[in-house]
């Protein structure tokens, strides 16, 4: 062990002081910022073109103007409300553009129908936000008919649908509305520990494509043998792996270090509150298996080949397995408990960014599937770091050619 | 003799090749030992084997003097003939983390890399890029590598490979240093003369097996027939009425008379006819290259040669 941790500080060493390395480093989270920085200039472009706030103009005699105005005010619509008497029948069509007319009175809530004029040109969420007075008036509508408080509240509640309903009826069904209305409260409780480990596990991943280069630049710098005077095949595969594991620790720390202060000042995500929660240990620790996985996979594959640039099919294709995973990313959020996102949990080259997105969207974790997609990682590690080990050992010291996969195979089974 | 490395019954093969076919050998503390052999005889294949790189079918390999098993590697030197060093470091920190990776306090290796880098006229050059070194620079610095951490033995295959005259006769003195001071050396080479004269003994292993094993003066008393080089105007029939010639070599007014094993040269003079006509003669043992290629020869071995 003593030894892997000097080659594991070597590697560390050495590309710290690659030039390459280091303004890869800062170049990433530079990139996110400007991006950042560049999408906010362009929608502040949009806001100008389309951002002309609305002159909403209501007549009623409900007295729910001032509800109105407290909405506009808590969601932000920047609505310019006026108080019109202009009667409807006096409306045809809206020539100003930015412009609506409501009517509300009793009558439009008896019949359910708001009477609403809007210009041509118009703000295209303004449908959508009026949506917002729904509720508001619904309750109005209650207290007219004479319900009590409480009658109306119960009313109002949302309906939600939540499966596995039926297991008993005592107090699960209030404890499963309680998470979920906890959850619609605070989305960002599962998505900041997601979004958290996601980075790590992308990051560490792709340094870890570096142990390819640094495996197969053992052979074409012809220092193997050397090195392996020293120490055992082993112990060398296991420093290039804990190296570079370290390298992507370093590359996350910067890239959260320089991100983190930056989102907490331009948005409003209450990062740090739920960042430091135990579901992000649990998170970070799929990362850190996934890391593993592939670096197995790499340090082993990259054993086999004499030069990077003359990758065989077999080296190339093990290169692209980290991006198999992009592959099941759609499937996976748009519908996180169906049957792509059920499978890619048990294939190990999907599982762990399949179960990250899984378990940031689902509400309820299916622990099985949790429990057997670990297995299947942890297995997986144990048996890629031993095919790597039997790789490793014999085609580091082939110098000069790229294996085969019949040697590879031949190796395998020694 | 204090031996430091023992082999014996050493086998190894690859797919049906048998690559050793039981091979056995010492080394002691402050001898140049040369372990010789045509191109695949299975020089590096012992060598692997000694460093742990490979394992051996069966045989054993012992180092005295060592508490516990397995190889004592932090004080073992290794230059092994397909070599090279890391393209984009600095010579000094190359070398410090080889002699890391042999728990060598790093302190004193700081000192004796800049002792060895002036020696090897490598001065302030320490902080120099190893892509930017010569491959002779190159070279040197891998030596260094493998003597850094004051070994007890040193395995040098093909140390000469590459190097021009100058940095021979550097490289030479050096294994002769730390032979003297009780280094054990173990050295593959093909470059006969340069064993011949640094040597104290000698193995020599074709497909696999012990052809000679001794010391150098032994060998040549052993193998090392007389050899009778002759300038004049001498017709073949007259070189031919000589006895004790094994074989006459012609090359215009020069013959050299390949004489048998035994010969007393002296008594061998006298017979020589009066007629002869003699310009210059030379009478002296063959030397190790000419023992290398007579026996690589005679098993036919020369017409085999490639691969290692």
């Amino acid at each position: 062990m003593q030894n892997s941790l000097k080659v594991a500080k070597w590697e560390l060493k050495r590309n710290l002081k690659n030039k390459t390395f280091v303004i890869g480093l800062f170049i990433t989270p530079a990139i996110f910022i400007l991006f950042f920085f560049l999408g906010s200039l362009f929608s502040d472009s949009d806001d100008t073109d389309t951002a002309e706030n609305m002159t909403v103009y209501i007549n009623e005699d409900i007295g729910f103007f001032d509800e109105i105005e407290s909405i506009n005010k808590e969601q932000d619509f920047g609505w310019d409300l006026q108080t019109t008497d202009t009667p409807q029948s006096e409306i045809t069509e809206v020539d100003e553009p930015y412009t609506a007319y409501l009517f509300i009175n009793e009558h439009s809530l008896e019949e359910n129908r708001i009477a609403t004029y809007t210009s041509e040109e118009a703000d295209p969420l303004f449908p959508g936000q009026l949506q917002a007075l729904t509720v508001p008036l619904q309750v109005i509508k209650a207290e007219a008919s004479g319900l009590s408080q409480q009658e109306i509240n119960q009313l109002m509640e949302p309906i939600s649908f939540v499966e596995g309903t039926n297991q008993g009826e005592g107090g699960s069904p209030s404890s499963i509305e309680e998470n979920s209305l906890f959850d619609l409260d605070n989305p960002w409780e599962t998505m900041i520990p997601g979004v958290f480990a996601g980075i790590i596990m992308l990051s560490i991943t792709f340094t870890g494509m570096a142990i390819f280069q640094s495996a197969s630049q053992e052979k074409k710098d012809k220092i193997a043998e050397i090195i392996l005077s020293s120490l055992t095949p082993s112990e060398l595969m296991q420093g290039k792996i804990i190296g570079y594991f370290m390298l992507g620790l370093i590359q996350v720390a910067v890239f959260i270090g320089i991100l983190l202060p930056f989102a907490i000042w331009q948005t409003d995500i209450p990062i740090l509150e739920n960042l430091f929660v135990p579901r992000t240990i649990f998170f970070v620790l799929i990362a850190l298996l996934s890391y593993l996985m592939f670096a197995s996979i790499f340090v082993g594959v990259g054993a086999t080949m004499s030069d990077v640039s003359s990758a065989g099919n077999l080296q190339g294709l093990v290169m692209m397995l980290p991006f198999l995973q992009f592959v099941v990313i759609g499937p996976v959020i748009s519908n996180p408990d169906g049957i792509v996102a059920t499978v890619s949990t048990y294939i190990p080259f999907t599982a762990p960014l399949t179960l990250l997105i899984r378990l940031t969207l689902l509400d309820s974790w299916p622990w099985i599937e949790v429990i057997i997609s670990v297995a299947v990682i942890v297995l997986s590690i144990y048996v890629f770091m031993k095919l790597a080990g039997k790789i490793f050992k014999v085609g580091i010291l082939l110098y000069g050619k790229n294996a085969t996969p019949k040697e590879i195979w031949k190796w395998i089974r020694m | 003799m204090n031996t430091l490395l023992t082999v014996a019954n050493l086998k190894k093969s690859f797919k049906d090749k048998e690559a050793l076919k039981g091979i056995s050998f010492e080394v002691y503390r402050g001898e140049i030992m040369a372990i010789l052999g045509p191109n695949g005889a299975g020089k590096s294949t012992t060598i692997r084997n000694i460093m742990g790189i490979m394992y051996p079918d069966s045989g054993e390999i012992h180092f005295h003097q060592q508490s516990g098993k397995g190889i004592p590697k932090s004080k073992i030197g290794y230059l092994p003939e397909e070599r090279g060093l890391y393209k984009d470091v600095k010579v000094m920190d190359i070398l410090l983390y080889l002699a890391d990776l042999k728990d060598y306090p790093l302190d004193k290796a700081k000192e004796r890399i800049f002792m060895y880098l002036k020696k090897f006229d490598l001065e302030g050059k320490e902080n120099t890029s190893v892509e930017e070194l010569s491959k002779g620079m190159s070279q040197k610095v891998q030596f260094i590598g493998s003597i850094l951490h004051e070994p007890e033995l040193l395995i040098l295959d093909e140390p000469f490979s590459g190097l021009d005259p100058v940095s021979q006769e550097v490289f030479k003195e050096e294994i002769a240093s730390l032979a003297a001071n009780g280094t054990a050396i173990l050295l593959s080479s093909h470059q006969m003369n340069l064993v011949e004269q640094m040597c104290d003994r000698l193995f020599m292993i074709q497909h696999g097996e012990k052809v000679i094993y001794g010391t150098l003066d032994d060998v040549k008393k052993q193998y090392a027939n007389f050899k009778c080089v002759l300038h004049g105007e001498n017709p073949p029939a007259l070189l031919e009425k000589i006895p004790e010639v094994d074989r006459i070599e012609y090359s215009g007014n020069r013959s050299i008379l390949h004489l048998p094993k035994g010969i007393i040269p002296h008594q061998w003079l006298k017979q020589l006819p009066n007629e002869l006509d003699v310009q210059e003669l030379h009478i002296n043992r063959i030397s190790l290259h000419e023992i290398f290629i007579d026996i690589a020869t005679d098993k036919h071995l020369v017409s085999q040669e490639g691969g290692s």
